[in-house]
């Protein structure tokens, strides 16, 4: 008998359709049809081919958009958002409007062509950490922006483009977006009854039945949700309460990158080297409306979201909100938890 | 600069890419080409599904043979069974449900290699009555609240079958999205007491860019916040909250601007993959008999692959402008 699953943060209901269910073995990744690779402007020695960096991780003082730095962050090729002017909200009729203000930026993770995180060390990906963190605090300045969105496009199926070069990006945004605001929202909904946080619980209650946890080290747990979206989709969360990732203090960065990459390297040796995204899910900027979040250091706990890129989406789940996921997520842990690395 | 766009319904951010728009042949998009194979919804192989529900059949033939026009069949993996009583259930934190729903698959003619654009006006008209039937029949049932009626065709939105069929799925709650239009547009009707979505037709209307074809009962067009190039929404104008309700008389009507609408998304993107979905009003509910709801048709194009951004934030880019989108399938550029 199928089930159905409710996210216990946002109140999305998914059906675990067991019927059509295929054993985790059958959802290995096929990245045979990917178009060819275009020559990588994020090499070592390509600076030149990349717009002029914000920030770098440069040891040997070298001057900037030259050799010698063991990461760089550049603003996107292809802006969604412009950095320049002044926010105008407008009407037309019915309809809303703003001009597109923001800041896009990508994070070059490595000199070296590497494609996947994965296989970035521990250090490295500990590092980018720092550097999410340092792009972060730096976009809160402005008092134009309201979000900072960290996420990362790997593989062509994940819209990672024709590029393998292992990258993360970031987007500041004049206004919060909708999802967040449902986190938000779901996460003070379940505080002002319990007082407790939703994601603490969740915590609690995955490390006590086990059934879907996949790693449990350094004060971090990767987990399948209980009602996932997508076959393999997996969270990273901290065992410590904080709703801001940019708290995440110093000594503890090398921990989360171990996490991310042992969870990252299980899901490459298991599935394939599938394509993923993830995306960072923190606090918003708390200076505008005082009063506004009032709970939210309590009610808020930051966390990371991999979805693995192995199912087609129908667009009915786009526009109804409605998920089918294939795999009971109890079996995507336990062959997660097998993946020997 | 590019547009950030806010939805009037649901209240979602868009930015619309009006800098640097892409065009049609910018986009590198997975063509939907037919593959040889044998197929369980093709005339005569009516023995390989599971037996039918209903059909359009001409007169003393049997079911589960040939001489039909439209079939409808149960899924054969079913993502909800029909069997049951609703047993809701929490453990710890989370709530869960038994699967109770029916999941039935409406094969839209009997030719392989048909779609929607390919058919005559009649044999859409047929598709579009079959829908209205299998809802009209399955909102009887007291434990659905919500009956969503969806096409995915092409491999690349998410069809395992090539033959052209449209899925209908009852659901014993309703989902997430639909839930957010109806509130959006409850708001609404309570501070202008007007329907939203009459109030958006009129608006496209009179600004004409946008808008992609009209007839006497509907109007197709991009909508101002599309979340996907070239999106495109058929909606009556006369104002109807349940699709199931769809007059007879604008049967016709409807069959003939989907046809057109598809056909001129095909045009321009030839042997595209799509989805579309009936957005109607809950049934069986605590907003049954809510007025400012209207039911209407959402297609959305597989052009891209939607990338983590959008999965975090419910925040889309669009690359090509619904006014730029609509002066293509306008044919005017």
């Amino acid at each position: 008998m199928p089930e159905l699953r409710k996210d216990p943060v946002i109140g999305r209901w998914v059906i675990i359709a067991t019927e059509r269910a295929r054993r985790p073995d059958q959802f290995l990744s096929e990245s045979g049809q990917n178009p060819p690779e275009k020559p990588c402007p994020f090499c070592e020695g390509q600076e030149a081919h990349t717009p002029k960096e914000i920030y770098a991780l440069r040891p040997n003082n070298t001057p900037p958009n030259s050799p010698g730095w063991e990461l760089r962050v550049v603003p996107s090729i292809s802006p969604f958002l412009r950095i320049e002017g002044e926010l105008e909200r407008r009407g037309k009729g019915l309809y809303d409007l703003m001009n597109g203000i923001g800041a896009h930026e990508v994070i070059i993770e490595t000199n070296k062509h590497i494609g996947n995180m994965a296989d970035l060390s521990e250090e490295q990906i500990s590092k980018v950490i720092t550097c999410y963190i340092n792009r972060i605090t730096d976009l809160e300045k402005d008092q134009r922006f309201k979000y900072v969105l960290v996420f990362k496009n790997y593989g062509w199926a994940a819209g990672g483009g024709r590029v393998r070069h292992s990258r993360s990006q970031l987007i500041a945004t004049p206004v919060n977006p909708k999802r967040v605001k449902e986190e938000l929202m779901g996460a003070r909904r379940y505080y002002d009854y319990h007082e407790r946080c939703v994601f603490c619980d969740l915590i609690k209650q995955e490390l006590s039945s086990k059934d879907r946890l996949i790693l449990d080290i350094d004060g971090f747990i990767a987990i399948v949700p209980f009602a996932p979206r997508f076959p393999f989709e997996v969270w990273i969360l901290p065992k410590r309460h904080s709703c801001d990732f940019t708290s995440l203090q110093d000594n503890i960065r090398i921990d989360l990158g171990r996490v991310i990459k042992l969870t990252l390297s299980k899901l490459k040796k298991g599935l394939n080297d599938p394509a993923y995204n993830y995306v960072i899910h923190t606090a918003p900027f708390r200076r505008q409306k005082p009063g506004y979040w009032k709970t939210i250091d309590n009610d808020y706990h930051w966390h990371i979201e991999i979805i693995p890129r192995l199912t087609r989406v129908a667009g009915f789940e786009w526009g109804t909100g409605f998920y089918i996921c294939p795999l009971p997520p109890e079996e995507a842990a336990k062959f997660l938890r097998e993946v020997e690395i | 600069m590019a547009d950030l766009r806010r939805d009037p319904i649901v209240g979602r951010w868009v930015i619309v890419d009006t800098d640097h728009p892409n065009k049609p042949e910018d986009y590198e998009y997975e063509q939907h080409l037919s593959k040889a194979g044998v197929c369980p919804f093709c005339y005569g192989n009516e023995p390989m599904t599971p037996l039918e529900i209903d059909a359009f059949r001409d007169p003393s033939t049997a079911p589960n043979t040939p001489g039909w026009q439209v079939r409808v069949v149960p899924n054969k993996f079913p993502a909800l069974q029909i069997e049951g009583d609703l047993d809701r259930r929490g453990i710890g934190i989370y709530d869960m449900s038994n699967g109770i729903g029916a999941h039935e698959v409406l094969i839209e003619t009997p030719y392989h290699n048909k779609d929607i654009p390919d058919l005559l006006n009649e044999e859409i008209e047929k598709v579009i009555m079959m829908c209205c039937r299998r809802a009209q029949d399955l909102i009887k049932d007291k434990r659905f609240k919500y009956i969503m009626i969806f096409k995915n065709h092409g491999y690349a939105a998410g069809a395992s079958l090539q033959h052209a069929h449209t899925q209908i799925i009852a659901l014993p709650m309703v989902p997430k999205n639909v839930m957010e239009e109806i509130r959006g547009a409850f708001n609404y009707f309570q501070y202008r007491e007007r329907c939203i979505f009459c109030d958006m037709i009129r608006q496209e209307l009179q600004e004409g860019e946008r808008m992609v074809f009209e007839n006497k009962y509907f109007v197709s067009f991009c909508p101002f916040v599309s979340r996907f190039p070239f999106e495109v929404w058929i909606i009556p104008k006369k104002h109807n909250g349940l699709f199931c309700h769809l007059p007879q008389e604008e049967i016709p009507a409807l069959a003939s601007i989907l046809k057109e609408t598809i056909h001129r998304l095909k045009k321009v993107f030839p042997n595209l993959s799509y989805n579309f979905i009936i957005h109607t009003s809950p049934a069986n509910s605590d907003t049954d008999g809510f007025e400012g709801y209207h039911w209407h048709i959402e297609i959305m194009p597989k052009l891209t692959r939607v990338a983590g951004f959008e999965w975090g934030t419910g925040f889309y880019a669009v690359t090509t402008p619904p006014e730029l989108a609509a002066r293509y399938l306008k044919g005017i550029n």
